[in-house]
């Protein structure tokens, strides 16, 4: 992450609208929340949108375990974030632009406030406005149309798609959502003739000495990560971030989201939560289901109702109770809440239990026989 | 449909008005919510539910301390457990709840953010990470002195 000090907001101006986006497309930057859609593309079809009014919006609301890139930008790169957005509502043509930033990361908003103000009064653009706003400790709000019911004062439940909100968002006006990393990102591509697109921030957190964030590019080795990472006993599991499920470590394989993918694991914002031999899988499943638990929104009955069905059936394994069918049926559950489900949210949640029973029958069996 | 209602009298943003009133009152009362419901001009059962799905929000009156334990895997598994278990003990409060002398409310959230930092917990907003028992007791300790001391001057 480099300093763009307003430099690449002169540029995208002196390039135009259009011009910044094709940059941009050229340089090939993708969004960083997880889905990689090709920023470009957003910018262009909520620009071609026929309406009066746009809005850009910086989703801040990273709330995946595991997951602490965001903050890290927010604290140490707010202004290239600010002029990230800037370029943003230049591009697409938008006038007000909200930062949705999470509750429980509200001790960063009255320094981010000044920045944002500092980086608006030097930028002088005519009728820009950047808003806070403030989340509630909501994980479902990090989906894009739960955050933007969220901003015009709704729950946050997600919403069914099409429309999207690039074209139908914020009050039905077309609007650009983009996460923290992939704004910072937007302002280094229009800058740096030598940015590169394959550079990554990764989380990295669990049993390790060294957590923390760190910029590789796709493709490095896993073991050079755990390299850096440095855990202090043998590993056992990695989980990527929540949803993305529990696999072994594999010291050879390579970080891009095709092999993340093939093993049916999702990429998510790259975050590693390592686990060493010393726990059993099941637990660090059981605090995954207990989030989920917790952060379903309740709108669909899958997700809402199956979140607590796998809950309780691990608390069964881990009772004690539990016997051979109660692991087939966790496996049908989860299946079938994943196909089922509404949002992302509800498409992932059952990766932590199918993943574990794949990989971990024995720490399964270890709790069986007590 | 719902998304395309316009119906907003402040150009705030609601969360953020909600967040003052609670910040001010330290919980967002009926009264508050029948008030901020005709200046807002939302239908109080709309505005309700809206408080209600968002878990920082409280229509009862907390602790003076909001404690918020991380619940992530990271905190998991580096003895998070163990943290909550002590809080639970020494302020004689389980998850949900404020404890007897009114000081703190005790709850466990998602995932702070705070994953390099493990085991982490918010106090009324602000992180305190890297926990340990020792350094708890400590934070208490301190917490309870000044508010004894403030006690006593309010007393003279």
């Amino acid at each position: 992450m480099r300093q763009t000090k307003l430099e690449a907001l002169e540029k995208a101006r002196a390039l135009g609208p259009e011009g910044t986006i094709a940059l941009l497309e050229k340089r090939k930057l993708e969004g960083r929340g997880g889905a990689a859609y090709p920023t470009a593309k957003k910018w262009k079809t909520c620009r071609d949108a026929p309406a009066d009014e746009r809005f850009v919006v910086c989703n801040a609301d990273e709330g995946e375990p595991g997951t602490f890139k965001d903050k890290l930008i927010i604290r140490h790169n707010a202004e290239t974030l600010v002029e990230g957005i800037l370029i943003a509502a230049y591009a697409v043509g938008a006038k007000r632009c909200f930062i949705y930033l999470r509750g429980e990361y509200d001790y960063l908003r009255p320094r981010l406030r000044e920045q944002i103000d500092d980086v608006l009064a030097r930028a002088k653009m005519e009728g820009v406005t950047i808003e806070i706003v403030r989340g509630a400790g909501a994980y479902i709000c990090g989906e894009a149309t739960a955050l933007l019911q969220s901003i015009m004062g709704f729950r946050g439940n997600a919403m069914c798609k099409p429309p999207n909100p690039t074209t139908c968002g914020l009050w039905g006006k077309p609007t650009v959502i983009n996460n923290v990393e992939t704004l910072a990102c937007a302002a280094q591509a229009v800058l740096f003739e030598d940015w590169d697109p394959t550079l990554r921030l990764f989380s990295i957190s669990g049993n390790v000495k060294n957590p923390g964030v760190y910029e590789f590019p796709l493709g490095v080795k896993m073991s050079t990560i755990i390299d850096v990472a440095r855990p202090e006993k043998k590993l056992k599991a990695m989980s990527f971030g929540c949803f993305g499920g529990i696999m072994p470590v594999d010291e050879n394989m390579q970080v891009t989201p095709e092999t993340i993918c093939m093993e049916k694991c999702q990429h998510g914002a790259y975050s590693i939560i390592f686990i060493d031999e010393t726990n059993n899988v099941v637990d660090v499943a059981y605090s995954i289901a207990k989030f989920y638990t917790y952060e379903s929104c309740g709108k669909c009955t899958p997700c809402r109702e199956g979140t607590i069905r796998m809950l309780n059936l691990l608390k069964k394994v881990r009772m004690g109770k539990a016997v051979k069918k109660d692991l087939e049926l966790m496996r049908e559950l989860a299946t079938h809440v994943q196909d089922t489900a509404l949002c992302g949210l509800g498409q992932t949640c059952g990766n932590h239990i199918l993943t574990s029973l794949q990989h971990f029958p024995k720490d399964y069996e270890a709790y069986m026989k007590k | 449909m719902m998304a395309k209602e316009k119906g907003k009298k402040d150009s705030r943003p609601l969360m953020n008005i909600l967040h003052e009133v609670q910040e001010k009152h330290g919980y967002i009362s009926e009264h508050m919510l029948k008030q901020i419901a005709v200046e807002q001009d939302i239908p109080i059962a709309r505005l309700y539910g809206v408080v209600k799905f968002y878990t920082m929000f409280h229509t009862e009156p907390q602790g003076k301390y909001v404690i918020e334990i991380c619940g992530s895997p990271s905190c998991v598994l580096n003895n998070g457990v163990r943290l909550e278990k002590f809080l639970e003990q020494e302020i004689g409060a389980g998850i949900g709840e404020t404890s007897k002398d009114g000081l703190f409310s005790l709850y466990k959230v998602s995932c702070i953010g705070c994953c390099d930092e493990a085991p982490a917990m918010l106090i009324n907003g602000e992180a305190h990470t890297k926990m340990t028992v020792e350094r708890l007791k400590l934070l208490l300790k301190k917490l309870r002195e000044t508010e004894a001391k403030q006690a006593e001057a309010k007393k003279k």
